[in-house]
């Protein structure tokens, strides 16, 4: 069986402290506007035991992905992996995947621009022209993943071959690990807990799992 | 019957030239604009990552649901067999060519990457509708073309059969593109404006009504520029019929989507944006779309002759739907994206990114002058086409 790639996200830990909004930022230098990762403020529980959830979000590397499914030149495709990527050679920038995309995963940036007007070393050294003007969203840091097969390291585990996101996580709250395997960590964290998927209703069969017990704990 | 005679557009007036310098001037800027869209990025117009088809978007489905429309007539007198159109039908056909590029010149550049248009062709998804669509228009150029040679070549057109064919041939495909540029917003399932059957239904029914209300503009300045009565009286009658019956028809389809989407708890949301909430939205669509867009012209037509003549009545009509049809789709396509995706059903969502938040657009200079070019460079092929081969009928001598 195919590896499937995936995330599982303990909301009970999740503080909502953006670490990993800023180390996905930090891996993919992405510009100011463009967020591949970020955290969601929920509100839940009943008056008045109410409390705030934070809920980080990105794409969800959907076993069935609208964005492919709607992309015109095949610039959105899927690998045996389960994740989705974008070939920003053939993205011709029409915005029907930003459109397509139940999760609001998806940026268009049209410009270059930086954090202070004028770009930074940092900023310039690792600026990528064929990103503009072309659809782009998180990869699961899949350069990491592609490591894995030459090191023989296991990504989820070992932390170089681990999206950045799950690497800084400060609570421990972000999982990775290929969930087709049955005594990966993932799948064994999942079989322990209750957990759910963003909008699974619409039949995307996402790749994020949100560990989610009601907030009793 | 007579024998129809047609002529080309051989005499030009002053304000005629002034015309086509006007429409020369308002290309040439809106080039201009995409160019600085493209040099500068999409950060110089309102568009954002929550709005990311703004208003170019909406002038060129305008221009291309209107295109298909602008059919009418020829499908009209050759498929329904209504003789009576028969006088219209090459004009219809290079019209509906010439709105059709018009429409696809405005969306080809507001794309990201519109140097790698090639590329949708090479690479091909044939699950996306957005890749259908290509193949839809340049079909529908092929097919009118081949239509209208069919029309003016001496031979063929004595040929009723082959008219008959072509005529059904045209028809199927512009009622299967306008499908395809509906379902583009039907197949959305992931935004809850769109995610309906009912797009493609209500894109043809609006189609009839654009693309007729631009043919008879059109006819109506060629009366004037040839001297001549290119819409006699009974014409006059039909065609404000025609329009009447398709503006009540876009506005049955737009009741029914409404109200389909309102009967839904889900998606009450949306449409309390739409319809109360949602500020330039729910003016556009309520005075923009349905009072000035479809109410006032059917009462202007409807009370034609009681006060000013009903020729002026067909004018003023033809002028209110498409800015209805404007207004129609300004509040699909723009509205339907401001309101925010519905991430956590049940649940207020915030973020420091926008999430759970109305989305802000104001359209820019760039994009109006893009927008408003799409109209100028169809009327440009138009009056080009009326220019070199005869598509304008022949009136008939008066007291003939």
């Amino acid at each position: 069986m195919n590896k499937r790639y995936a995330m599982a996200i303990d909301l009970r830990r999740c503080v909502g402290c953006q670490t990993c909004t800023a180390a996905c930022k930090s891996a993919n230098a992405t510009p100011p506007g463009v967020q591949w990762r970020r955290v969601l403020d929920l509100e839940t529980g009943e008056f008045p035991d109410v409390r705030r959830t934070f809920m980080p979000v990105a794409c969800m590397h959907c076993a069935n992905p609208p964005c492919m499914h709607v992309c015109p030149t095949t610039a959105t495709k899927q690998r045996e992996d389960g994740l989705v990527t974008i070939d920003y050679d053939i993205c011709i920038g029409c915005a029907n995947c930003v459109m397509a995309c139940p999760y609001d995963a998806r940026s268009i940036e049209h410009l270059p621009h930086y954090a202070y007007g004028e770009p930074m070393k940092s900023e310039t050294a690792r600026f990528d022209a064929g990103r503009l003007g072309v659809a782009t969203k998180c990869t699961f840091c899949k350069e990491r993943i592609d490591q894995a097969a030459i090191t023989g390291q296991i990504p989820g585990v070992d932390p170089e071959v681990t999206p950045a996101c799950v690497n800084s996580c400060i609570s421990g709250a972000m999982h990775f690990g290929d969930v087709n395997d049955a005594n990966s960590n993932i799948s064994r964290l999942l079989a322990d807990t209750e957990s759910f998927r963003m909008h699974e209703e619409l039949g995307t069969d996402p790749s994020v799992y949100y560990i989610w017990d009601g907030g009793d704990q | 019957m007579a024998k129809l005679k047609f002529r080309t557009l051989d005499q030009q007036s002053p304000s005629f030239w002034g015309l086509i310098v006007l429409h020369l001037v308002v290309v040439a800027t809106g080039l201009g604009a995409a160019l600085y869209m493209e040099e500068h990025g999409h950060i110089v117009t309102g568009m954002s990552n929550q709005v990311v088809w703004g208003l170019p978007h909406v002038f060129a489905v305008f221009l291309i649901v209107s295109a298909s429309g602008a059919l009418n007539v020829a499908s009209v007198s050759s498929v329904f067999n209504r003789l009576a159109y028969k006088p219209y039908a090459r004009l219809s056909g290079i019209l509906a060519i010439a709105l059709l590029l018009g429409g696809l010149a405005v969306l080809v550049l507001d794309l990201g990457r519109p140097e790698r248009l090639i590329v949708a062709v090479i690479n091909n998804n044939f699950k996306s509708i957005f890749a259908w669509n290509i193949y839809l228009y340049t079909g529908f150029i092929a097919i009118v073309g081949a239509y209208l040679f069919v029309m003016m070549d001496r031979r063929a057109s004595q040929s009723a059969p082959t008219m008959k064919a072509m005529g059904w041939v045209a028809f199927a495909w512009r009622l299967i593109l306008t499908t395809g540029t509906g379902s583009i917003f039907g197949f959305l399932i992931a935004r809850e404006a769109y995610d309906a059957a009912i797009m493609a239904p209500l894109f043809i029914s609006s189609s009839f009504l654009y693309g007729l209300a631009f043919t008879v503009l059109v006819l109506l300045m060629m009366s004037r520029e040839t001297l001549s009565d290119l819409m006699p009286e009974e014409m006059v009658e039909k065609f404000s019929g025609l329009l009447m019956i398709f503006a009540f028809t876009t506005l049955y389809f737009t009741i029914v989507q409404h109200l389909t989407k309102l009967y839904a708890a889900a998606h009450v949301g949306v449409e309390t944006f739409l319809l109360r909430d949602g500020g330039v939205y729910t003016i556009a669509f309520w005075f923009g779309q349905i009072v000035i867009g479809t109410l006032a012209p059917v009462a202007v037509l409807f009370f034609r002759g009681s006060g000013f003549s009903a020729r002026s009545a067909l004018t003023l009509a033809s002028i209110l739907f498409l800015f209805g049809g404007l207004a129609q789709m300004y509040v699909i396509i723009i509205g339907g994206q401001v309101y925010p995706l519905k991430l956590f059903p049940g649940m207020d969502v915030s973020s420091s990114f926008f999430d759970g938040a109305v989305g802000s657009y104001v359209p820019s200079a760039p994009e109006v002058l893009l927008g408003v070019s799409g109209i100028s460079i169809a009327m440009l092929i138009a009056a080009l086409a009326m220019r070199l081969l005869p598509f304008l009928p022949q009136a008939e001598p008066k007291g003939s």
